[in-house]
């Protein structure tokens, strides 16, 4: 079961070592039901650690994301660790990340949290409106616990979690350097219900569907930058020579970025869902990214973020090897 | 230099082949108005010495400095123009061509929509003309020397011919010995000249060549580099003999305790040989060699008081403690000649080759016709009493060729051939045999063969048309179940022996030759020649060069063209000691690069490798890309996600206005 406590004691003795840079973690948010990233470097700050259902960010971006500052002339570049606490899902972004190369085994020390679901933030705020205090919450058997203001209330998991852990059949980390307790049972399976149920209308109705998703799109980027999968240091979408995409907020525009975004995913997302949980005008990034896997899947029996020694699904190939979708 | 784009328009009529469905007058008129473009013609012939003509003098009166060839494919034409640009004072890659011929003229009717076609695509290769960039071929060295893989007669004629021309070969053959399938065979159609008097001479040369080293018993473990220097790996398998003291005298063969036990495999099986053995009395190097899989001291550790051949030997050659031994060295071309397999014809199950003793191949007839045979040359089946010489003999020819229930489409292109040479040979041997030979077709197409194709049919063998649908046993005899389709009669046809004139196939093991140099198959799964017309010998990686059956079936005196021809082809490279490298090749820019290493993975040449860079003291991973290695494919380009692969002449910001003007964008 869930042991905060324990949690914080390893957390004490990975920061205490001197190999390891910082740990990467969640606390209590400052209002409502959130959880925020947290960046912890000594062992007094483990106190504020928290692991719970509010824990909905995948920490895995961060591993890239870290700026990289330029290394002072006659001195040797930090070549510590980083700590980083993780669920099923956001482990299998490590694991994408050790295929691509984009990070080093050696300089990431993975802390396992099997999970059992986290919430979506907008069923919970719609069940609990208007709530300004920072509250906690608890797994208690089939249902999470809120600790609001005015009292605890219990609510079924299956009507808060998020719809990626209502189907998820990663819940405990697939790869860890130290599991912090022991591993929750599956309980999910993956049929792709939602990408059958939109495959199962005519290319007239699926277009009308992302024309109107993609016509709201404000190019914010949060899905891009969210993404831990995101992290080349220099984004195509983002050049002026070649351009391959105006910066002009229209639907044609929006529509070759999102398509772009989803390709260059394809075969490497994870479904942490991140994309799709950042997304300010609800976009469903993940009926997008999971009609690639879906296909991947199909076609290549390929999951992507499972085996550290996997090769890359672009970079690999059979000689058998579908290519029906060539015209 | 003002490099401001001054373009040159060239509209080629190819005669009437483009021409006759789009109107180059207006395609000119076009392009006359399009951005920097200061000359435009069209011209009857372009890639004609006049045609030629027209550009060097513009470039010389007008000051051209990019060149649009809207023409024909650039497959066709693009060298030639390139030398054009070269002889102008211009950079050959400032050259761009429409193809209005193949992707147009060719494929259209409606002259109205072609010439509007034509257009655009003159029009989208001026939008890229202006962004082209200068490109520089470099040199590298050429290693004097040649690796020839497979010791067969392609492989022995490639050998001798780059040695004889002062270059050293290194001749690495699979097997103890260097003769392949040609020292199999007794005598060679359509001369009747035999086989192992023709041959034995070259593998004796082979053997005997300064620069020569036969690396016999030999594998190829590993290849890398590129065009002039390849590293190779050679792996000499243990012989548990020193070849140094073997004399060849064959007193170990003879004391084995396993003597005439074990099939030999150059009898097909129908000899039987020691564990220690010579494969065949001719063998080149005349040296034996231990069966590691049969002998008793290597499979059980212990052979009677002591291993009798140790004992035997005089010179003291047997050594079981010797061990396999990797061999490295440099060449600078490459020539694959490792051979064929034949046909597998129980794989052909109708035909009852494994039900029936008195079903033979074609290349086990060879074994018994042969005068170095397990019979000594006479053609008797069966064993002890009941061995008997066959009187009613049938042939089927295509058995595993020309036919798709087994994946092979082709023709073998020699089993027509050896099966009339066979049947003249069983003729010969057995008087008053009686041949038929049941066939589809017969192929006589090379010098001399319909002579001797009619030759043997005036010697009184049958050819019936049909393809037998069923062999079975009745009695002491075969029975061929087949209809006579000249005729339209169903045939039943007692026979006492069949012979399979199997097919070639490529070898069970093309596939690590395949993993080593990054070979293509073609779709009947032998290698992939560049061009099948115009380089036939070539492989799509520079420097490596076909020979013989590994590329496809053919004859001895094919093979042995081709041989020469592979082996004129390293000796261009060998000889003049340089090879220049292609230009539009692919780079990868370091500081955008996020060293994912897909491009590592995707290169089909191996030329791409990650290398720890420093960015601001931070040591990163980046591709880098090994010019010399590099085809310019651009699978690297189209794996990048941040698009730091570039291919040079075909970058990102080179298309994307090409693409533009063709009306996508913008």
């Amino acid at each position: 079961m869930v042991n905060v406590d324990k949690l914080k004691e390893i957390a004490r003795e990975t920061i205490s070592r001197d190999d390891v840079k910082y740990l990467i973690g969640w606390r209590q948010g400052t209002y409502g039901f959130r959880a925020a990233p947290y960046f912890m470097s000594t062992p007094e700050e483990a106190e504020e650690l928290i692991f719970s259902p509010l824990c909905t960010n995948n920490l895995a971006t961060y591993l890239t994301l870290a700026e990289k500052l330029p290394v002072p002339r006659g001195q040797e570049p930090d070549s510590r660790k980083v700590a980083l606490l993780v669920k099923g899902c956001d482990s299998r972004a490590v694991v994408q990340q050790l295929v691509e190369q984009g990070i080093s085994r050696e300089r990431v020390l993975v802390i396992g949290c099997p999970c059992r679901g986290v919430i979506d933030q907008k069923k919970v705020e719609a069940k609990f409106p208007d709530v300004r205090e920072a509250v906690s919450a608890v797994w208690d058997g089939d249902t999470v616990v809120f600790n609001l203001p005015g009292g605890s209330v219990a609510v079924p998991r299956q009507e808060v979690l998020a719809g990626k852990c209502l189907t998820c059949r990663y819940p405990n980390p697939v790869i860890a350097d130290v599991t912090v307790w022991e591993e929750v049972a599956v309980w999910g399976s993956d049929d792709y219900v939602d990408v059958r149920e939109l495959e199962a209308g005519s290319p007239q109705q699926r277009w009308g569907f992302w024309e109107e998703k993609f016509a709201s799109c404000m190019r914010c980027y949060s899905c891009r930058n969210v993404c831990p999968m995101c992290y080349c240091e220099d984004c195509v979408l983002d050049r002026l020579n070649p351009q391959w995409i105006m910066r002009s907020v229209n639907t044609a525009e929006n529509t070759a970025f999102h398509l772009a975004r989803a390709f260059h995913l394809a075969g490497r997302c994870i479904e942490c869902g991140e994309c799709e949980r950042v997304c300010p005008v609800d976009i469903p990034l993940m009926k997008l990214n999971r009609k690639l896997t879906k296909e991947v899947r199909d076609k290549y029996a390929y999951e992507p973020g499972v085996d550290p020694e996997a090769k890359p699904l672009q970079a690999s190939y059979r000689p058998d090897d579908k290519e029906d979708f060539i015209l | 230099m003002n490099n401001k784009p001054k373009i040159g328009v060239y509209v080629c009529h190819c005669g009437v082949n483009i021409a006759r469905t789009v109107d180059v007058e207006a395609v000119r008129e076009f392009a006359s108005r399009l951005p920097n473009v200061k000359v435009v013609r069209n011209y009857a012939y372009m890639c004609s010495d006049p045609g030629q003509l027209l550009i060097r003098d513009d470039v010389e009166k007008e000051g051209l400095n990019r060149i649009v060839v809207a023409s024909c494919s650039p497959r066709m034409h693009e060298n030639t123009f390139r030398k054009t640009l070269a002889a102008a004072g211009l950079n050959p890659y400032y050259l761009e061509m429409a193809n209005i011929r193949e992707q147009c003229s060719w494929v259209h009717e409606d002259r109205e929509e072609a010439t509007a076609k034509a257009k655009k695509l003159v029009y989208a290769a001026v939008a890229k003309a202006r962004l082209l960039e200068p490109l520089y071929e470099k040199e590298v060295e050429v290693e004097p020397a040649s690796l020839v893989i497979g010791g067969g007669i392609a492989g022995i004629q490639a050998a001798l011919d780059i040695a004889n021309a002062g270059f050293k070969v290194y001749l690495v053959e699979k097997t103890p010995s260097v003769g392949g399938r040609m020292s199999q065979l007794d005598k060679t159609f359509p001369t009747l000249d035999c086989s192992a008097c023709i041959l034995t001479p070259k593998m004796v040369d082979v053997a005997n060549h300064p620069n020569i080293e036969l690396l016999a018993y030999s594998q190829v473990e590993d290849i890398s580099g590129y065009v002039g220097n390849f590293d190779v790996k050679v792996r000499k398998k243990a012989r548990y003999v020193d070849v140094d003291k073997c004399t060849g005298c064959g007193i170990c063969a003879e004391e084995c305790r396993l003597k005439g036990r074990i099939p030999s495999e150059f009898d097909m099986g129908m000899g039987k040989r020691s564990a220690i053995y010579l494969p065949f009395p001719q063998a080149v190097p005349a040296k034996y060699t231990i069966d590691p899989e049969r002998c008793l001291y290597l499979t059980r550790g212990k052979c009677g008081k002591s291993p009798k051949c140790a004992d035997a030997c005089t010179a003291g050659a047997i050594n079981f403690e010797q061990q396999d031994e990797i061999v490295e060295f440099k060449v600078g071309t490459v020539i694959v000649a490792t051979g064929f397999d034949t046909f597998d014809p129980t794989r052909k199950p109708e035909y009852g080759y494994a039900d029936y003793d008195n079903v033979l191949t074609g290349l086990e007839l060879e074994r018994l016709v042969s005068a170095s045979g397990p019979t000594g040359g006479n053609i008797v089946l069966g064993e002890g009493e009941n061995a008997f010489v066959p009187k009613d003999i049938a042939f089927i020819k295509c058995v595993g060729s020309r036919d798709k229930s087994v994946g092979n489409e082709y023709c073998s292109r020699v089993c027509c051939m050896y099966t009339a040479k066979l049947a003249h040979l069983v003729e010969e041997k057995i008087p008053g045999a009686n041949v038929r030979i049941y066939y589809m077709d017969v192929r006589a197409f090379g010098k001399g063969f319909e002579e001797f194709y009619d030759r043997v049919r005036r010697e009184g063998i049958r050819y019936i048309r049909g393809n037998p649908s069923e062999i079975f046993k009745r009695g002491d005899k075969l029975v061929i179940k087949v209809e006579d389709t000249l005729a339209a009669t169903p045939l039943e046809d007692e026979v006492d022996m069949v012979v399979l004139a199997v097919g070639l196939e490529p070898r069970k093991d093309a596939r690590e030759i395949i993993d080593i140099l990054r070979l293509s198959q073609s779709a009947d799964r032998f290698y992939l020649e560049a061009h099948p017309k115009l380089a036939p010998v070539d492989t799509a990686t520079d420097g490596v060069f076909l020979a013989g059956c590994a590329q496809g079936p053919k004859d001895i005196p094919d093979t042995v063209a081709q041989a020469k021809g592979a082996a004129s082809s390293a000796l261009v490279l060998l000889s003049s000691g340089k090879v220049k490298i292609q230009a539009q090749i692919s780079f990868i820019n370091e500081n955008t690069c996020r060293g994912c290493g897909y491009c590592v993975e995707i290169c089909p040449y191996g030329a791409i490798e990650l290398v720890t860079i420093s960015r601001m003291g931070n040591p990163v991973q980046v591709g880098r890309v090994n010019e010399a290695l590099c085809k310019g494919c651009g699978a690297c380009a189209a794996a990048c996600f941040s698009g730091s692969a570039q291919q040079k002449s075909f970058m990102d910001r080179q298309i994307l206005p090409q693409i533009a003007v063709l009306g996508v964008m913008r």
